[in-house]
């Protein structure tokens, strides 16, 4: 407990940039501020909605004062990283790492556990998709089903609707989804590029072209991740427009939002392209479930020969987190890209500290990786 | 000039964080109350309240007679009720004992204490109502609510221009009874007590260090600098502290609970109480005592003892610490206005993600989510420091046997907190934003639930003993003076303990009606984790015999954690049977089996640690004499506390259960007439318990103020830890004179690589330096 | 890693992107095709894998470079805790307790 630590040398502040040249500890405010932070953004999320409704939009101004403190610390925190120059990179003594730079196996190390989130993840869709009936069947099965009642027996009917039902259904409704994943490719094949332009040892290039090279490469990465978040809210909130091209047709691409696939649906009506059970039969065998059915399905509903109001927030609960996990990694990203595109656009990135972009690479490429697989099971199948 | 605008600027910081955490707990407390109406007040009538009516009980004794009924006027006079109006008046009356019943059709009955008028009643200005006295002494509170209305509901104006009072009565019992304390008053005031105490410990230590500059402007910069520090060494202490200090505030709720099971039919804790303290006494124990004193221990000695300079993310370090206080107060919210937690530590689905459950429990979720990041970086950083940062020389059968198990603990923690960290999520989804995950009506399974938190929750209790098996390797080793007897089996037996704790997990869900295939497996793999745990205690015999043991304190912990470890382990053979575990479930069998190795083994393991390291961490010796008092009377009260529950749930004394009865009617549970007395016997031991730990307490205040000064190497032990001096410098080991192999398990080092290894080691990047990777 | 990974006369990285976008596209394609759902499935799975190979071996250094090997064991150490937690989690019915075979039912042995 003694008090050395202030000998101004080798701890020129808590507040910011560090000197790097040497392995001693670093003080720094970052880590008690972001933790703050976070407890309040996680406190007042949870003051402002509860069980779906906005109950107490007084403490908004909180939820973005708990993100202001997030954000102040992280600035901290790259005021420290940002004059890190590479001369100092310690790397693995013993095996089985030897000569690895030990940021980079803490990286991997990391990866192992992002690996593990997406298992559990998965391991719910998986539960869930193959535990509880799918909509079709329960639809095709013929029984009537209005506000999640079977109206024969009476039982509460839930079903598992994927995704992909909605999102396949046309190449509109993929596009955005698909225009993502070549979004993602992109933006894996510019970072590593970054990476290599900033390799290039000193001599082979000039300076000022690799500084170029770099910060537009990282930023071209930045651009095609607000590009995939971007769709990603058009597709789930927002929609789009198709205006009429030679043979298509001018029409409106509803959100999945739109199309009534929300954690909040209790009773989900489908409507595409299932075999369908006649509306008539219905009103003749069961008078009131019909007029139960038109009043659910709303005055602007433009009768299809469908009958089916179910339960299926299970199954836009997994979609929606799964899908907003991934999203929130891209948005992590997109946080760590803008730090490092300023960062190359001073001409911090020398072959020397180069690596730095490797690790975020890494990071990066691990996120198109979840992409790979979440796109095919959750937007295609 | 720079420096003082940095350090204003630092202490402007300071207030502010402090500020934001005192009242994040405050911003908006969930506005229910304790008990809905009685404190907040009529609301239907106005919002305050009116000095103009006067609200009257007539016929109320001072002091009532056992089991009397009486005969109670309940009247208002004055504000805007006049005869002529359409309705006059209401009321409200509740009563903290005894009953209160209805005679006539003016009045209705809430609840067995609580009455109110009817629609009947409205136009009248006086009502009967009849309490029956308690049967028992305790001292009555009555509160009544009148509404003097005006009448003017009827022209559509609803109750505009009513006005309503309020008025307490206080009828003594026929002895003298003290007032029984708020259980929520005694918790918030020892836990401020003990944050008050721990605040001084800390400025007098400041004030020990330099007593001639013990002003602010060498304060701030001290304080500042444990806030701010990413060193090794110092964030292991604030570990250590926080970890002492939450140990302490589970053991009051311990307390608080053994004081509600000490008699049959007990009432000094409601059942809603018990739910929440006994959540938090779990949630505080595991994750914000046992986890922080493990983290605690292995910051300080694991660099030391691969010889590395630091960890290898100090930073992030700092960051793991700093989410665990941050999150402790989000656990702790809402338990002070009554609406904690209630889950349990489990939280199970459905019950977590109804609205039943407090609101409290959102912010329980919001808090373990934070340890979850937390323990997460922890993972990341003593993996990557243990792999990587070994000193030259040093391979993996020459590390330590406690490096080991920090190792083990860790893969397993890291491996399997991600399961809870998206459990908690989901159920915070479902509670925030009305995600239907766990919705058992929309389709959701709650089993998915209890799958998901075994499949952490199992390796997380052994994350919490492996580090204390590490422990006990060192300190019986050194104790005996010579190496550890199969350092080779140790390692692997640690190993097969860390991979078999991913399959087990199901054993705790037997009753639950999963997969019967996977009860098969996790029945035969439960089993299978008594061989590498037995093949440890044997090693540890066996590492003493023919040794020449040392009886230091650290030894005698060492000796009493295998006592009572093995027996907790023999106490948990039962439960892998599926036939026994069905019987054993929920039972107070089960409180003692884990009470036995968590305590007696985790809580032992690091009390033989405090003593084995604290002059490492201070420099300064404790004192032998109080050590083996605290030893005598700790170990003797912790089996008075713990080895008749063994017997209290073989007769059937259920957990979580807030209070029981002695009875013989098999519906009642029939606990035989013993079990009272056994209960208060366990109530005694846990406070005998509970207050011989202050001893350790007093031993380290003592010591760290005039303690003996300690050499580098007290115990003759010889893993790098003991090369650097007491305490050790900073950075720990310089960078360019690292130390080389010294190694804890000298009849190793000349065995050949095995075939594994020598695959092994083929795929290692070779140094340039080729004698080096020979090694 | 060398300046210039070369595949024949390609340039690695090029060579890598131009396949996984060529693959997606197939993907996408596949399920305009309105096939039968376990072709579907099956066609998915194996354009997913391959992808997932290329992007883990090229652009995350897992091939060719001097530390490949060791990170590649790194990285598939957690495989042995996945396949458990699918299993386990992911693939248990939960309706098992109701759902039970008849020989695990009470009766079925006529004792």
């Amino acid at each position: 407990m003694s008090s050395d630590h202030h000998d101004g040398e080798h701890h020129p502040s808590a507040w910011g940039p560090h000197d790097w040249s040497h392995g001693a500890p670093h003080n720094s405010w970052s880590p008690i501020i972001m933790s703050i932070g976070i407890g309040i953004f996680l406190y007042t999320v949870a003051s402002v909605y509860s069980w779906g409704n906005m109950v107490d939009s007084s403490s908004i101004p909180l939820v973005l004062i708990g993100l202001m403190i997030i954000l102040f610390g992280l600035l901290i925190w790259w005021r420290q990283d940002a004059s890190f120059d590479g001369i100092y990179e310690p790397k693995a003594s013993g095996t089985p790492f030897q000569n690895i730079e030990i940021r980079k196996v803490a990286m991997w190390v990391f990866l192992m556990s992002e690996m593990m989130v997406f298992t559990s993840l998965f391991s719910t869709y998986m539960r869930y998709r193959f535990g509880i009936d799918s909509c079709q069947e329960v639809y095709e099965s013929g029984s009537w089903i209005v506000n999640s009642q079977n109206v024969d027996t009476g039982e509460a009917v839930n079903c598992f609707l994927p995704a992909s039902e909605l999102i396949a259904s046309s190449w509109f409704h993929i596009a955005p989804g698909a225009i993502n994943t070549f979004a993602l490719i992109i933006s894996s094949f510019t970072i590593v590029q970054a990476l290599r332009w900033a390799k290039k040892p000193i001599g082979s290039v000039d300076e000022e072209v690799r500084r170029k090279r770099v910060y537009r490469y990282l930023g071209s990465t930045w651009v095609l991740a607000v590009i995939f978040l971007t769709l990603k809210m058009v597709e789930w909130f927002v929609g789009f427009y198709i205006p009429e091209i030679g043979p298509i047709h001018e029409h409106d691409i509803m959100s999945l939002v739109d199309e009534g696939y929300t954690i909040h649906a209790d009773h989900y009506h489908p409507h595409h392209g299932w075999d369908d059970i006649h509306l008539a039969e219905l009103a003749a065998l069961h008078p009131e479930d019909y007029e139960a059915y038109l009043s659910a399905v709303g005055p602007n509903y433009e009768p299809t020969n469908a009958v089916m109001l179910a339960d299926i927030r299970v199954s836009s609960s997994t979609f929606f987190v799964t899908t907003g996990t991934h999203g929130a990694h891209v948005f992590i990203g997109i946080i760590g890209l803008t730090y490092m595109t300023w960062k190359a656009w001073t001409g911090g990135y020398t072959p020397q500290n180069a690596v730095s972009i490797e690790y975020f690479g890494l990071y990066w490429h691990f996120v198109d990786l979840i992409w790979v697989i979440v796109f095919p099971f959750f937007y295609l199948y | 000039m720079m420096k003082n605008f940095i350090h204003s600027r630092s202490l402007v910081v300071m207030t502010i964080l402090i500020a934001a955490m005192v009242c994040t707990p405050l911003v908006s407390s969930f506005p229910t109350g304790i008990s809905g109406v009685k404190d907040s007040g009529c609301n239907c009538h106005g919002a305050t309240t009116s000095d103009s009516v006067t609200p009257m009980i007539v016929g109320l004794p001072e002091v009532y007679n056992y089991s009397e009924v009486y005969e109670l006027t309940v009247s208002f006079t004055g504000g805007p009720s006049t005869p002529g109006n359409i309705n006059l008046g209401g009321f409200h009356l509740w009563a903290s004992e005894g009953e209160l019943s209805v005679v006539d059709a003016t009045v209705q009955q809430y609840n067995p204490n609580e009455v109110g008028h009817t629609e009947v009643g409205n136009d009248q200005t006086s009502w009967t109502v009849v309490w029956t006295a308690p049967a028992t002494d305790r001292n009555v509170e009555m509160i009544l609510h009148t509404n003097s209305v005006n009448g003017n509901a009827g022209d559509g104006a609803g109750s505009s221009g009513d006005e309503w009072n309020k008025i307490t009565k206080k009828i003594n019992a026929p002895i003298l009874v003290l007032e029984s304390a708020n259980p929520y008053v005694v918790l918030s005031t020892l836990i401020i007590i003990s944050g008050i105490l721990l605040i001084i410990t800390i400025t007098y230590i400041f004030y020990r260090t330099n007593p001639d500059s013990f002003n602010w402007e060498s304060f701030e910069p001290w304080i500042a600098d444990w806030l701010t520090t990413t060193d090794h060494k110092k964030i292991g202490t604030l570990y250590f502290l926080a970890g002492m200090f939450f140990l302490g505030i589970g053991g009051i709720m311990a307390l608080m609970i053994r004081i509600q099971l000490s008699v049959p039919g007990n009432d000094f804790l409601t059942q809603d109480q018990y739910n929440q303290f006994f959540t938090l006494h779990g949630t505080t124990m595991i994750f914000l005592a046992a986890m922080p004193l493990i983290n605690g221990f292995a910051n300080w000695m694991v660099p030391l003892q691969i010889g590395a300079p630091d960890l290898a993310l100090p930073r992030i370090n700092a960051m793991s610490f700093w989410l665990q206080p941050v999150a402790a107060l989000l656990i702790f919210t809402g338990v002070f206005s009554g609406t904690g937690a209630d889950t349990g530590w489990t939280g199970y689905a459905p019950y977590i993600v109804s609205e039943t459950a407090h609101v409290g429990t959102t912010m329980w979720v919001a808090g373990q989510i934070m340890l979850v990041a937390s323990s997460t970086l922890t993972g990341v950083n003593f993996l990557t420091t243990i792999a990587v940062m070994r000193a030259p020389g040093m391979g993996w059968m020459q590390m330590p046997l406690f490096t080991w198990s920090i190792l083990v603990a860790n893969l397993m923690l890291f491996l399997s907190i991600p399961a809870f960290g998206v459990g908690l999520v989901q159920v915070y989804l479902d509670r925030v934003i009305g995600t239907a995950f766990y919705d058992a009506a929309s389709g959701g399974d709650p089993l998915l639930w209890s799958h998901l938190f075994w499949y952490f929750g199992h390796p997380e209790v052994y994350v919490v003993i492996v580090p204390a098996f590490g422990v006990i390797s060192e300190v019986i080793a050194t104790s005996a003076r010579r190496t550890v007897f199969g350092y080779r089996s140790m390692v692997y037996a640690m190993a097969g303990i860390g991979v078999v704790s991913f399959i087990v997990y199901g054993h705790h869900m037997f009753t639950s009606g999963m997969s019967p295939t996977l009860r098969f497996v996790t029945m035969l793999t439960t089993m299978l984790v008594a061989v590498p745990t037995g093949i440890k205690i044997f090693n540890w015999l066996k590492t003493m015999h023919k040794g020449s043991l040392i009886y230091r304190t650290h030894t005698l912990w060492a000796l009493g954690f295998l006592i009572t470890f093995t027996l907790g382990g023999i106490s948990g053979m039962f439960f892998p049977s599926m036939a026994m575990d069905l019987h054993f479930h929920e039972s107070y069998f089960v409180v003692a089996h884990f009470h036995y190795v968590l305590v007696g083994g985790t809580v032992f393991g690091f009390f033989s640690a405090i003593y084995y390291w604290f002059p490492k961490m201070t420099g300064r010796m404790l004192d032998e004499r109080l050590g083996v008092l605290h030893f005598l009377t700790a170990f003797i009260s912790y089996n008075g506390l713990f080895w008749p529950m063994h017997r209290l749930g073989i007769w059937g004394m259920a957990r979580r259960h807030h209070t029981y009865f002695i009875s013989t009617e098999e519906a009642m549970g029939s606990l035989p007439a013993e079990a009272a007395g056994w209960n208060m016997f366990i109530s005694i031991s846990a406070f005998l318990f509970f207050f011989s730990n202050f001893i350790l307490i007093a031993n380290m205040i003592k010591s760290v103020i005039r303690g003996q000064k300690a050499p580098a190497d007290p115990w003759g032990g010889w893993s790098f830890e003991w090369m650097t001096s007491s305490p050790p410098p900073t950075p720990s080991f310089p960078l360019d004179d690292l130390p080389t192999l010294r190694d804890a398990n000298e009849g190793h080092i000349a065995n050949e690589p095995s075939a594994i290894v020598r695959w092994f080691q083929g795929l290692m990047v070779l140094d340039d330096n080729e004698e080096e990777a020979g090694h | 890693m060398s300046d210039h990974l070369l595949l024949g006369k390609f340039d690695l990285y090029w060579a890598n992107f131009v396949g996984l976008i060529v693959l997606t596209a197939i993907e996408v394609a596949a399920v305009g095709l309105d096939l039968s759902e376990s072709m579907t499935l099956f066609i998915l799975v194996g354009i997913a894998i391959p992808k997932f190979i290329m992007i883990a071996a090229i652009f995350m250094h897992l091939w060719g470079d001097k530390d490949s090997k060791i990170l590649t064991l790194t990285a598939l150490f957690p495989a042995f805790f996945i396949v458990i937690m699918i299993l386990f989690i992911g693939l248990t019915h939960p309706e098992a307790s109701i759902g039970l075979p008849d020989w695990c039912r009470p009766g079925y042995y006529k004792l």
